[in-house]
């Protein structure tokens, strides 16, 4: 039965055209969407690699200027006292600009063993960084005074980057950069991997860096882990206490909180969109497999009514039109397959496979589903055809 | 073969009932080839349906090669139609995305076989009525006459022991009416196959063996 159904649609194809495009255009609408959700919700599972809750961000402009770096050590090593005294402050850590749930960034390229990494993140950040955003250290340690001291510079890795360089081993101890680079960089701690861009867009790889008493010039953040149930009055005092030290300088407060519901909210507004679109698609498929599968079935009463008449039960007209819908939609998407499989093979926008091919089965399942769901009801009406009136029909 | 027994056919509408055939009683025997005539409207279709169990009476019972069919379920009366019955119409009802070897194979699918045996036996019908050269032709590219030979091959494909024809000849000039009819005497002759034909040939229903004539709903001869 498979063989003549396929042969009577083949034998159709200047008809069935129009409806395998519309399936074919659906498909690679829906692979759109269901890669953009498993691409949102994969990240969504993954750790936020620091608890980001009663974190404040103080962004300051460096109204401070001297040549003088121990002055300029001793004018921010006094400020850092004067918050750290407030009974609220748990931690704080200067930091530079790129901070989780900011827009600003700060990336380029990093060269490993003849491979280049493109768009690590790289950051600048104290000692006590570590415990301000409580940040999960998965291998060796956080950044300490020993390593102003070391031959080579210390860095930390985020997970991500030790994925792209080292893989599955060990990366502490290890050297990062080329060989022939004079400034080796020495691993000597791995983090959880922070979900700076809110939860559902991947963060990429990053790279942290000691902050030394010269980074004072430039660093125009400050992290501060204040506890629980900190409120606007502490807020409005902390205001007046830096305001007060840092005489003509612009200081605003935000919240790590409230950042990520902003940076959460813009990421899924292209969803939304995509998803508004499709929505409208699948309507718009629904209804015209409805009426196609309907328009066939009055065009071809004289056939079921013959098919009828040798030896098809009701049910097996029915369930006849719905594989006739399925092949339909299998000959779709064995071509939208080709195009969507193009997109992990040439890695294109830089998504892994894994997302891609759930993106794409999920696609094909929702198309059959579709298909499915449009065609049970004409399929069933077509059952419901008397033969001999269908015959009279024709 | 077949018998009717006290056949009515009523079709209603919301507010009119009209009675399609009235009373029919009629026994077909095995290898008679009969015909049945009338003027347009008379039932005759109705009452080829009835025998078919494309329709269900309004009253009274049919019994095929000894089978009651009455209380058939879709199923049965489905497979009882496949095995037992093969339709020629007037229309030919071929299916034209299908080619002719394709149209001829159609009531094998509804059975138990396989692709070869299915081209083995459409072959083999369409040789006895002369179109063994047509197989790969779709049914546009044929003339009437040649249509309803491939509408024949299909009604025999099966080997059932009843044919019925609704008008077969109705749409063919009288050479190519008289090459059908000539092909259903020898299936009837040398096959010994039932043949019920509506016809409102009076020629083509005076090389049957027997001729039953309708009134409007009613059997007048």
């Amino acid at each position: 039965m498979f063989k003549h159904l396929f042969k009577l649609i083949w034998n159709k194809k200047k008809q069935n055209f129009l409806l395998m495009t519309e399936m074919l255009v659906s498909f690679m609408v829906f692979f759109a969407v269901f890669t953009l959700m498993v691409y949102y919700y994969d990240n969504y599972k993954k750790p936020m690699g620091f608890k980001y809750q009663d974190v404040w961000v103080i962004n300051i402009n460096n109204a401070y200027q001297t040549k003088n770096t121990d002055s300029l050590d001793l004018y921010y090593e006094t400020l850092k006292k004067t918050i750290k005294a407030l009974p609220q402050v748990k931690e704080l850590s200067f930091v530079s600009g790129n901070t989780p749930f900011a827009q600003q960034i700060n990336n380029g390229g990093l060269t490993f063993k003849g491979k280049h990494i493109n768009g690590v993140n790289n950051f600048t950040a104290e000692d006590s960084y570590k415990d301000a955003l409580q940040v999960e250290v998965l291998e060796g340690r956080w950044f300490n005074k020993q390593d102003a001291v070391t031959k080579y510079r210390s860095v930390i890795i985020d997970a991500d980057l030790k994925e792209a360089t080292f893989g599955k081993g060990q990366a502490v101890g290890k050297f990062l950069g080329d060989y022939d680079d004079k400034n080796k960089m020495k691993v000597v701690g791995v983090i959880q991997t922070i979900k700076r861009n809110g939860d559902y867009v991947k963060p990429g790889p990053g790279i942290y860096y000691r902050a030394d008493t010269g980074s004072f010039r430039w660093l125009n953040k400050i992290l501060i882990r204040v506890a629980p149930g900190a409120d606007a009055a502490f807020e409005g005092k902390l205001y007046k206490t830096m305001a007060g030290y840092m005489k003509n300088s612009n200081i605003e407060i935000e919240h790590l909180s409230n950042k990520l519901k902003d940076t959460n909210y813009f990421a899924v507004i292209p969803m939304i969109i995509l998803s508004i679109v499709s929505c409208f698609l699948i309507i718009n498929v629904a209804l015209g497999l409805f009426g196609v599968l309907w328009y066939n079935i009055n065009k071809r009463k004289g056939e079921i009514g013959l098919r009828r008449a040798i030896g098809a039960t009701g049910n097996s007209v029915s369930s006849q039109l719905v594989m006739e819908s399925m092949i339909l939609a299998t000959l779709s998407l064995i071509i939208g397959s080709f195009f969507a499989i193009q997109f992990p093979l040439l890695s294109v926008f830089d998504l892994q496979a894994h997302i891609y091919i759930a993106g794409m089965l999920l696609s094909i399942l929702f198309v059959y589903l579709l298909v499915l769901v449009c065609s049970l009801y004409p399929g069933r009406q077509a059952a419901a055809i008397y033969p001999a009136v269908a015959l009279h029909e024709e | 073969m077949i018998r009717l027994q006290n056949i009515e056919k009523v079709y209603r509408t919301d507010t009119i009932e009209t009675l399609a055939l009235n009373s029919i009683s009629l026994d077909v025997a095995k290898g008679e080839f009969l015909s049945i005539m009338g003027p347009s409207g008379c039932g005759k279709s109705t009452l080829l349906n009835i025998m078919g169990l494309l329709d269900a009476p309004s009253r009274g019972s049919i019994k095929i090669a000894d089978k009651a069919t009455e209380n058939l379920n879709d199923k049965q009366l489905a497979q009882f139609r496949n095995k037992t019955l093969g339709f020629i119409f007037q229309s030919y009802h071929l299916i034209n995305d299908l080619q002719v070897l394709d149209n001829v194979e159609l009531p094998l699918l509804y059975r138990d076989t396989t692709a070869k045996e299915r081209k083995m036996l459409a072959t083999e019908a369409l040789e006895k009525v002369g179109l063994a050269n047509r197989v790969k032709h779709f049914p546009t590219q044929l003339s009437g006459g040649q249509r309803q030979r491939v509408a024949i091959a299909r009604a025999i494909v099966g080997r059932p022991d009843i044919i019925l024809a609704d008008e077969p000849t109705g749409n063919l000039d009288s050479a190519m009416g008289n090459e059908i009819m000539d092909i259903l005497i020898n299936l009837n002759r040398n096959e010994g196959t039932t043949i019920v034909m509506v016809t409102h040939d009076e020629n083509m229903a005076h090389k049957t063996h027997r001729l039953v004539r309708l009134f409007d709903g009613s059997q007048v001869q």
